[in-house]
């Protein structure tokens, strides 16, 4: 019997102490751990359309920081954190601030993730078209940024959290040679409208994007062969209805768009709700009277909104503008991101127009009048007119600056453009400037304007995080 | 309820086991309580004749006598010629919020054991042991047609399943033996854990009627699952030594091994050692007369900590996206973290000293620690700047100390036939303190970004310490816009100290306003039989934390533009908006009547006619008394809403109160 437990013992022994090093290795089940990834095509773009959802973040608050600041939009009340783009007052602990600069460094770091891994798969087609598409999307990001903030850690490659060299702001300059590279080389690799899914990166969303660059930057002969270029695609045509260009799903107009679907967790957005009286704050981006009276005097009243009936308008476009609504206190409010979802509070589904071909007529207007005050080439007032006839406006003959600044304003209104549209044409200061002083109907509260305010302040987040990071001038 | 079974089968073999099932069914507060206190005060729950008369019939020109009356409703009402708003908020109804829906919480948990225990040798046994326990907990949220302020739109229903499973396994050497007057007692063995969790949540939207409310008379449905797992292995040894019931030593270590840390990090090793001395087992000592017992002890220990981290964060992981191409979804994959493969355990050390004594045959005792506990490489999310692509990175990185004293005293103050009485009071202090953070101390962290209050971690100071201005005074009333409506409603902005005296408030100003841990702690327990009745009460009480209360910003309406500060105020500079000062760090301190249980046992006589050996009935009470501190303000300073990080704790939003509660109970031995 001893024998026996003795046998039983040194068993037990060897059991209960030998070691089992895969129990503790465990791989995740409802993710995928991250070694052996983006090793063949289809998993590069799975990696891909992640840099697409990334970007579906952006437009959520980029009318805030953009619109809001400008002379179209405004809030209800003009309180609230809301209320600081529209008083031009923005504090650096700003949430909303802090989440556009967050989101657009998610969506780079993203697209970085992918041109780190293109090297796993072989050349050809599909490799070029991966390249292109992270470097657009890497480009517009930047773009957004160095527009709303100044010069910013620009980031080409992935970074983490000890590498200390790439926090620090670059400047402005910097920023958009690294843009310009990406987009010339998005340009050479990307395929056309017709090879790729509509709301990836084309090679015309390219040319639009780094023409647009060229118009910032003021060279204007780039600029103008790239938008030739576009023009000439057989893939983009102007659309016979302006309400048409935003109802209709990816419609002949539109180069580049951020997509969603409607009543979606993953997929739905909510800025179209925002922009209505239910949304937040009583809602968010109300057209201003004095852009509803630049459209149509006769829609203003003084101080109060008048509601009248489109067709007696003589601007087409009144109808797709502005929406009047007697719930928000007898305002207009935004009629360009309307939605018909049925659970509409976080589930819109019309897709945000990054680019569209309406805007690349204006553009081209823009490049040919090349920084002087006006214009009566064939060409740039052929492309100025396409837009005022489907207007219904008279055409013209000469185009001056300020023309083309109040036709951007309209035919754009609520894309997120006017306030980059400003500054590009240098009357940033003095809009805004007379725009602030106008009596307290529209401006909401008269609010101090100084050339400060047209840059938006590094989150206070991002600079209590990294010393090296300087705060932009008045805040 | 609990079942438990133990069998000796020989001299070497005795198996044994025990069943625990529960179950609970809980209805759940479905708001934060600041939601609901936030609305004006006279608002009527429902409409009548009368104040149907004043409802804005051009944005409500569907509400009836019988309705909820909302905020809202009595907008642009024409007051002397002008529209006016008396709103303080546009959501609906509170008592509609909370009784329009249905959140509840079904929890059933089932714990089983069983062992076997095999006699080897001579002192020398072997026990092996396994567990499993399951847990299923379902959270049903069900929000009614009336609920919300957009009515039928807002419809939807949760319905989440999680599914919990955990198996140990441990495999344990013992071996008991005395020789003379050495006594040895060693342990050694093994134990492996194995978790599972499994996630189900189900949404449902787009419901048209109150009838239904699963999913299948939902329009939209959603489902995800989502499964983790997690393991443990552990290498034990103890060996507990005594000479003569006197000299006392105890040494063990653990190794262990959890499945959250990096390839080369996944184990830590874990020493322990203490000693004791009875004094009063010593010629000297053992017969005098008063102290009836003497020891003194000191201890060393070493333990690790996994948690606080997720199950993968040890390796970069990729999560499934959606984005649209074409009209429809596809799916991509993305990043979802830094990978840090060199994750590991955080440690603690441990150092304490102590004495116990009691007089007059144990009638009394005192019983006093002190202790010194510095934890490394502090498991934390750690903020880093966002143009890494993500705005936290899991680090073990950091030293905190805690170290303070424990005393407990009791005594039988009464000790009769009959009658006993027995107290014991127990008091603690504990100093937590940062003593290092590798370079990153002075970070400032907030909770809520739409709110950043700021927590600040600096070396010397505790851990979490609230950080913010110091209020001086409020601004006049003839400054504010509108400073008596709406009802309520106080201005978002205080005058604040300049504490560095150089005329100008910014952020110099600003000073560590507290911390959330109590320097003192304290609790008192009494209990008396008298015959068959037992009656027991203990008190308890906490002093010198402080909460960071955000509730006023709600009922206070703080974020009414009628209470801003008017255009011509001079002082626009020299103020700051209430919730980065201390007005909402708030004195945690509280004494309460935790528990009171008054019991009667049944006579043995009568006990045993129905096979029991032991009955016993009882009430008992929880929080039947909580007193607050005079500058708290909400309804449960223990009440912690937000707690994300070690860096920011002591934070709520709408804490649900203090619930008071009375139960009945039997005990039933058989």
């Amino acid at each position: 019997m001893k024998n026996y437990r003795s046998y039983i013992s040194i068993l037990l022994v060897l059991f209960v102490f030998s070691s089992c090093n895969d129990f503790l290795d465990l791989a995740p089940v409802s993710e995928i751990g991250e070694n052996g990834f983006y090793q063949n095509e289809s998993e590069l773009d799975a990696g891909v359309i992640a840099i697409y959802d990334g970007l579906q973040q952006v437009p959520e608050v980029e009318f805030a920081v953009t619109d809001l600041r400008s002379d179209n939009g405004r809030t209800k009340t003009s309180e609230g954190a809301w209320a600081q783009f529209e008083n031009m007052n923005v504090d650096p602990t700003n949430a909303t601030v802090s989440e556009y600069w967050s989101y657009n460094y998610n969506a780079i770091f993203r697209a970085n993730k992918v041109l780190e891994n293109l090297g796993n798969i072989e050349d050809g087609a599909k490799k070029s078209q991966f390249e292109g598409e992270a470097k657009f999307v890497r480009a517009l990001c930047h773009f957004n940024l160095v527009r709303n903030f100044g010069g910013v850690p620009v980031i080409t490659q992935i970074v983490g959290p000890t590498d200390e060299a790439f926090f620090s702001r670059n400047s402005e300059a910097e920023v958009y040679d690294a843009i310009k590279a990406d987009l010339i080389e998005a340009v050479s690799l990307l395929p056309g409208r017709s090879e790729i899914g509509e709301g990836r990166a084309t090679v015309a969303a390219a040319q639009t994007l780094l023409a647009k660059v060229y118009l910032q930057l003021g060279e204007y002969g780039s600029a103008k062969s790239l938008l030739d270029a576009v023009i000439s695609n057989p893939d983009y045509d102007l659309m016979g209805d302006y309400n048409d260009v935003f109802y209709v799903e990816n419609n002949k107009e539109i180069i580049f768009n951020i997509q969603y679907i409607n009543d979606n967790a993953n997929d739905s957005q909510n800025f179209s709700y925002s922009m209505t009286w239910a949304g937040r704050a009583g809602g968010l981006n109300y057209p201003t009277l004095d852009l509803i009276s630049l459209v149509y005097p006769g829609a203003v009243n003084g101080t109060s909104a008048v509601e009248v009936d489109p067709s007696t308008v003589p601007d087409k476009r009144f109808a797709t503008l502005f929406y009047f609504e007697p719930k928000a206190n007898n305002r207009y409010e935004c009629g360009k991101w309307r939605t018909d979802a049925a659970s509409p509070e976080n589930g819109g589904g019309n897709d945000w127009i990054v680019l569209r071909y309406g805007d690349v007529l204006l553009m081209r207007a823009e490049a040919i009048m090349g920084g002087g005050s006006s214009t009566s080439d064939g060409t740039a007032v052929g492309d100025f007119n396409k837009i005022r006839t489907r207007a219904g406006l008279e055409t013209v003959t000469s185009i001056t600056k300020q023309m083309l600044l109040d036709e951007r304003r309209i035919e754009m209104a609520f894309e997120n453009y006017r306030l980059a549209d400003l500054v590009r044409f240098g009357e940033a200061v003095n809009v805004m400037t007379a725009y602030a002083t106008l009596p307290t109907g529209d401006a909401g509260v008269s609010y101090k304007f100084t050339s400060d305010d047209l840059l938006l302040p590094i989150p206070q987040r991002e600079i209590n995080l990294y010393d090296g990071l300087e705060q932009n001038p008045g805040y | 309820m609990r079942l438990k079974l133990d069998t000796k089968v020989n001299d070497i073999i005795s198996f044994g086991g025990s069943l625990n099932p529960s179950y609970t069914n809980k209805r759940d507060f479905p708001i934060g309580v600041h939601d609901a206190i936030r609305n004006i005060g006279w608002l009527p729950i429902y409409h009548d004749e009368n104040t149907i008369q004043y409802v804005d019939r051009k944005v409500y020109p569907d509400v009836q006598v019988g309705d909820y009356a909302m905020d809202r409703h009595f907008d642009n009402y024409i007051l002397n010629g002008k529209e006016v708003d008396i709103s303080n908020t546009s959501n609906q109804n509170p008592y509609a919020k909370v009784v329009e829906r249905e959140f509840r919480t079904y929890d059933f948990k089932l714990f089983s054991n069983v062992y076997l225990q095999l006699k080897l040798a001579d002192g020398l046994n072997f026990r092996t042991s396994a567990s499993a326990s399951y847990r299923n907990r379902q959270d049903e949220e069900w929000t009614g047609s009336k609920a919300h302020r957009n009515g039928i739109a807002a419809m939807e229903s949760h319905y989440d399943t999680d599914v919990f499973t955990h198996l140990t396994s441990e495999n344990l050497f013992t071996y008991d033996k005395a020789f003379g007057k050495h006594e040895i007692s060693a342990v050694a063995g093994v134990a492996w854990e194995k978790w599972k969790t499994y996630s189900e949540d189900a949404d449902g939207v787009g419901y048209q009627f109150d009838y239904i409310r699963t999913l299948n008379a939902a329009t939209t449905t959603f489902v995800s699952t989502g499964i983790t797992e997690e393991s443990l292995h552990a290498l034990i040894g103890r060996f507990n030594y005594s000479y003569s019931g006197k000299y006392l030593l105890s040494l063990s270590a653990r190794y262990d091994g959890s499945s959250r840390f990096g390839a080369d990090t996944k184990y830590g090793f874990f020493p322990a050692a203490s000693v004791g001395w009875r004094v009063t087992e010593e010629d000297f000592m053992k017969d005098n007369e008063l102290i009836s017992n003497l020891k003194l002890r000191a201890s060393y220990g070493e333990t690790g900590n996994n948690n606080g981290i997720g199950y993968y964060d040890a390796i970069g992981r990729l999560g499934a996206v959606t984005a649209i191409v074409d009209g429809q979804a596809v799916t991509g994959f993305n990043p979802l973290n830094l990978a840090n493969y060199d994750l590991g355990w955080e440690k603690s050390v441990e150092q304490g000293a102590g004495f116990d004594i009691g007089i007059v045959d144990n009638r009394y005792t005192l019983s006093v620690d002190f202790y010194k506990r510095k934890s490394k490489d502090l498991l934390l999310d750690q903020d880093i700047p966002s143009v890494t692509g993500f705005t936290e990175a899991t680090v073990n990185i950091g030293e905190v100390q805690n170290s303070g004293f424990e005393i407990e005293l009791g005594a039988h103050l009464i000790r009769k036939n009959d009658l006993n009485w027995n107290v014991s009071v127990n008091m603690s202090h504990n100093k937590n303190e940062l003593i290092d953070f590798a370079g990153a101390s002075g970070l400032i962290s907030y909770v809520d970004s739409k709110r950043p209050a700021e927590y600040i971690a600096l070396e010397g100071q505790p851990i979490s310490s609230f950080y913010g201005y110091v209020y001086e005074k409020d601004i006049p009333t003839e400054y504010l816009k509108n400073p008596y409506y709406p009802i309520g409603a106080k201005a978002q902005d205080v005058y604040v100290k300049d504490l560095n005296g150089d005329g100008e408030i910014d952020t110099d100003d600003r000073a560590i306003l507290g911390s959330p841990y109590p320097t003192f702690v304290w609790g008192v327990n009494n209990s008396f039989n008298y015959k068959a009745f037992d009656f027991s009460f203990t008190v308890q009480g906490s002093h010198g934390a402080k909460v960071r209360n955000l509730d006023p910003q709600y009922y206070e309406n703080q974020f009414s533009s009628n209470m801003d500060y008017i255009s011509s105020f001079p002082d626009a500079d020299k103020v700051v908006e209430k919730i980065y000062t201390d007005l909402c760090v708030q004195d945690a301190s509280y004494v309460a009547l935790r528990s009171v249980n008054l019991g009667y046992t049944l006579p043995k006589s009568l006990a045993s006619k129905v096979g029991l050996s032991k009955a016993r009935v009882y009430v008992a009470g929880q929080n039947l008394i909580y007193l607050m501190a005079d500058g708290y303000t909400s309804f449960n300073p223990e009440g912690i809403t937000n707690d994300d990080s070690p860096l920011r704790g002591g934070y709520q939003v709408g804490a649900a109160p203090i619930p008071h509660t009375v139960t009945v109970g039997v005990n039933l031995e058989f």
